[in-house]
């Protein structure tokens, strides 16, 4: 289970901090909904360790996060673009997830056909679509298989039809691998279509919507 | 009460007209001057003393070379440094760097001489306790010192801009890969610094490679002269106007030589857009040395003009106000960087409205060519032009010198002019032209509510920059100079040759100050005069 537990934050010149409370069980996607500069981002920066809390606690199975830089902490994320780096290999970008190079390259080659870009291990990041790009990002997540994985506005500024093969594939790789996932998105579809829970983030707290 | 027939500012096709103007005058300009140097080709007059051409270039591209290597590899180093490290006063550093491209080359040399000279600080030191330094400051070791020092800062601002423009998003991706700093380095610095690299070398090759007024108080003889201070002794001191002609082709060639294969690299030496928010340290053994290597660079950068300004201040300051040519050349630089400036930023927003008016990839191209003249057309070789030109012409040089300076000031400015307002004046077309077109903002109209606003800091940096070009301009005064007309840095460099260095440490320090001042000062009023109108 992550919990966060009254976890509070203010950027520099913010007068009310925000006050985050949340728990994310394995398998499950909670989707956040907000305006935008409501603090969704600064959510997830937070949980990566980009950013220090002034107080309060996340933890990963009783386990506390907040001692670990963002290198060590178990968590992958996926943001809207800029996931890549455009002048390496589809394989040299996954294989930057590996902590061994032993046996990589079969590694690879599953992942990629798991993720439906068998073949491309080769291929520059530069050359691939942005669905692509997030197809081959999320093959590195799973490789990575750490067990919180972020999602800011994965799916913003791909087309409907690879957007919803996109929810599909990041749907059955959640319920697969136990993964916990919090997912900040504009796009309602994402929301309703993904979530098990849905936070509204206004005046600086979550909410919980009731279930439909 | 907006009126748009209150005051007319070209629109669409006046924008363009006004360009095509600018780009044909300067063509104009340059075909003339190219006349001039090919006319006197053929006719050599004056004494012929034989030049060796092969060992002046072969000189000319050693200390060029080398202070292009040096140069990009602290350039790189400093950068790297800069964005791994936080501290109070980075920016102000940062500020510091940047101002390298206008602090004077007599004044960075001057200051060299100052501390490294046989009198110079570190021999007061180094006396004291019965040692001394052995090499001297002037040849070569003195000549590469000096383009580092202005060259490698000039290299890690534009490096730095590079890495700052990393997106936040990549940065912390590569955070959460655990990358390591050498990783790091190859996968997320190395690929945005090395766009700017081949045009960044390029830049500073040419600028060594022409480097005048450094090479002519470090030099240290003829052993270790360049073509463009062999240029000003074929001129000045044996008046051998064909082979002046001679070098000056020589230089053409190789300038053109270097220019064209960076062109075809892309990537750019202009800023890289915003700067990233996301502040990524190294662990701590890494700190230590980019630590070290911030602390060797702001010394290496600070130190010379600090003994600049200290010697400036302990110097006698009457005896030098009490020369008459002290106020001439004190008002001639003053007036000509003011008028420099000026025409700097009219031919650069003319040139830079009218690309942005042109949907023809050829035609944009076209009309901004003749703004990089200088980086094939030298100082040197330009007023030697000019210099034959007004003989040509059965003008007597000295009648129009003003005017020369002025205008070749203008031409050396103009490239960096177009790189600051270039990629700002296309952010604001790219962002608002649609919304202009759908509101009828046009002309003076969309200038003043639109454009203006939006570029008027860099409208302050080109002003400065063109008054710091123009003010520490060596090579066209030093072909057009008389003891009556005469500007503060030929004087200055006049006062050494002539031992008088009460006289040399009071003009730095006023080169220095004046620079310093109006390259921060001006952006700053300028941004401040933006923000008024809120």
């Amino acid at each position: 289970m992550l919990r966060i537990e009254n976890l509070t934050f203010a950027h520099p010149g913010q007068t009310a901090p925000y006050q985050f409370d949340l728990e994310v069980a394995p398998g499950e996607i909670v989707a956040i909904s907000g305006t935008s500069g409501s603090g969704k981002s600064t959510l997830l920066d937070l949980v990566a360790g980009f950013l220090t809390p002034t107080n309060g606690e996340i933890a990963l199975d009783d386990r506390s996060l907040l001692p670990l830089p963002p290198e060590e902490r178990p968590v992958s994320i996926l943001f809207q673009d800029n996931n890549l780096f455009d002048h390496l290999t589809v394989a040299q970008n996954i294989a930057l997830g590996l902590q061994s190079t032993h046996g990589s390259e079969q590694a690879i080659s599953d992942v990629l056909k798991r993720v439906g870009l068998e073949g491309y291990a080769p291929r520059r990041a530069r050359s691939l679509s942005g669905g692509q790009q997030q197809r081959v990002a999320l093959a590195r997540t799973l490789l990575r298989d750490k067990p919180i994985l972020l999602l800011d506005e994965p799916f913003t500024g791909l087309d409907a039809e690879t957007a919803s093969s996109m929810r599909d594939l990041v749907k059955d790789l959640t319920n697969a691998k136990n993964w916990h996932v919090v997912l900040v998105s504009h796009d309602e579809d994402d929301a309703v279509f993904l979530a098990d829970r849905r936070f509204d983030l206004s005046g600086n707290q979550l909410t919980e919507r009731a279930k439909a | 009460m907006l009126s748009s027939s209150a005051l007319r500012m070209p629109s669409g096709s006046g924008r363009r007209a006004a360009g095509i103007l600018a780009a044909a005058a300067i063509t104009a300009l340059i075909g003339l001057i190219f006349w001039a140097l090919q006319n006197t080709t053929i006719t050599r007059t004056g004494s012929t003393i034989p030049v060796d051409i092969p060992h002046l270039l072969r000189m000319s591209a050693i200390q060029a070379g080398l202070t292009t290597l040096i140069s990009v590899v602290a350039g790189i180093a400093i950068a790297w440094s800069l964005d791994r490290l936080k501290f109070p006063g980075k920016p102000l550093l940062v500020g510091l760097f940047a101002s390298a491209i206008v602090t004077p080359g007599v004044v960075v040399a001057f200051g060299l001489i100052t501390i490294w000279g046989r009198a110079g600080w570190a021999n007061t030191v180094l006396n004291a306790m019965g040692l001394s330094v052995d090499s001297s400051i002037f040849g070569l070791y003195g000549i590469l010192l000096a383009h580092l020092i202005l060259d490698g800062t000039f290299a890690a601002r534009i490096l730095l801009s590079r890495l700052d423009a990393n997106p936040a998003t990549r940065l912390k991706t590569g955070r959460s890969l655990g990358l390591g700093a050498v990783r790091r380095f190859m996968v997320l610095d190395w690929p945005a610094m090395r766009g700017a690299i081949p045009g960044l070398s390029a830049i500073i090759f040419l600028l060594a490679f022409t480097s005048f007024p450094i090479v002519l108080l470090l030099g240290g003889g003829p052993a270790n002269q360049t073509l463009e201070v062999a240029i000003y002794s074929s001129v000045r001191l044996n008046f051998d106007l064909g082979a002046a002609v001679a070098l000056s082709l020589t230089q053409l060639v190789v300038c053109t030589a270097t220019i064209l294969p960076a062109l075809a690299f892309p990537g750019s030496i202009a800023p890289a857009g915003n700067t990233n928010s996301f502040f990524w340290p190294d662990r701590w053994s890494v700190r230590v040395l980019q630590i070290a290597i911030l602390g060797l660079g702001t010394i290496g950068f600070i130190l010379p003009l600090l003994a600049v300004l200290v010697g400036g201040v302990s110097a006698n300051l009457p005896v030098l106000m009490a020369r008459p040519n002290f106020w001439q050349a004190l008002g001639t630089s003053v007036s000509v960087g003011v008028s420099g400036a000026v025409l700097t930023l009219a031919l650069g927003l003319a040139i830079t409205l009218a690309r942005t008016n042109l949907k023809s990839r050829i035609g944009r191209t076209l009309i901004g060519l003749p703004a990089y003249t200088y980086l094939v057309v030298p100082s040197v070789v330009l007023s030697l032009g000019f210099f034959l030109l007004t003989r040509s012409l059965g003008l007597r040089p000295q009648s129009v010198a003003t005017l020369v300076l002025i205008l070749a000031s203008a031409l050396l400015a103009l490239p960096f002019a177009l790189a600051i307002l270039g990629p700002a004046v296309s952010a604001v077309a790219g962002r608002y032209d649609k919304l202009s077109r759908s509101l009828a903002l046009t002309g003076w109209l969309r200038w003043r509510l639109v454009e203006w606003p939006l570029i008027t800091r860099e409208i302050g940096i080109v002003l400065a920059m063109g008054f710091c070009f123009s003010l520490n301009d060596v090579g066209v005064i030093s072909l057009f100079g008389t003891d009556s007309f005469t500007t503060l840095p030929w004087l200055m460099v006049r006062a050494l040759g002539a031992y008088r260095s009460n006289d040399a440490a009071i003009i730095a320090a006023i080169l220095l100050t004046l620079c310093l001042t109006t390259f921060w000062l001006l952006p700053y009023l300028f941004g401040k005069l933006s923000n008024a109108q809120d």
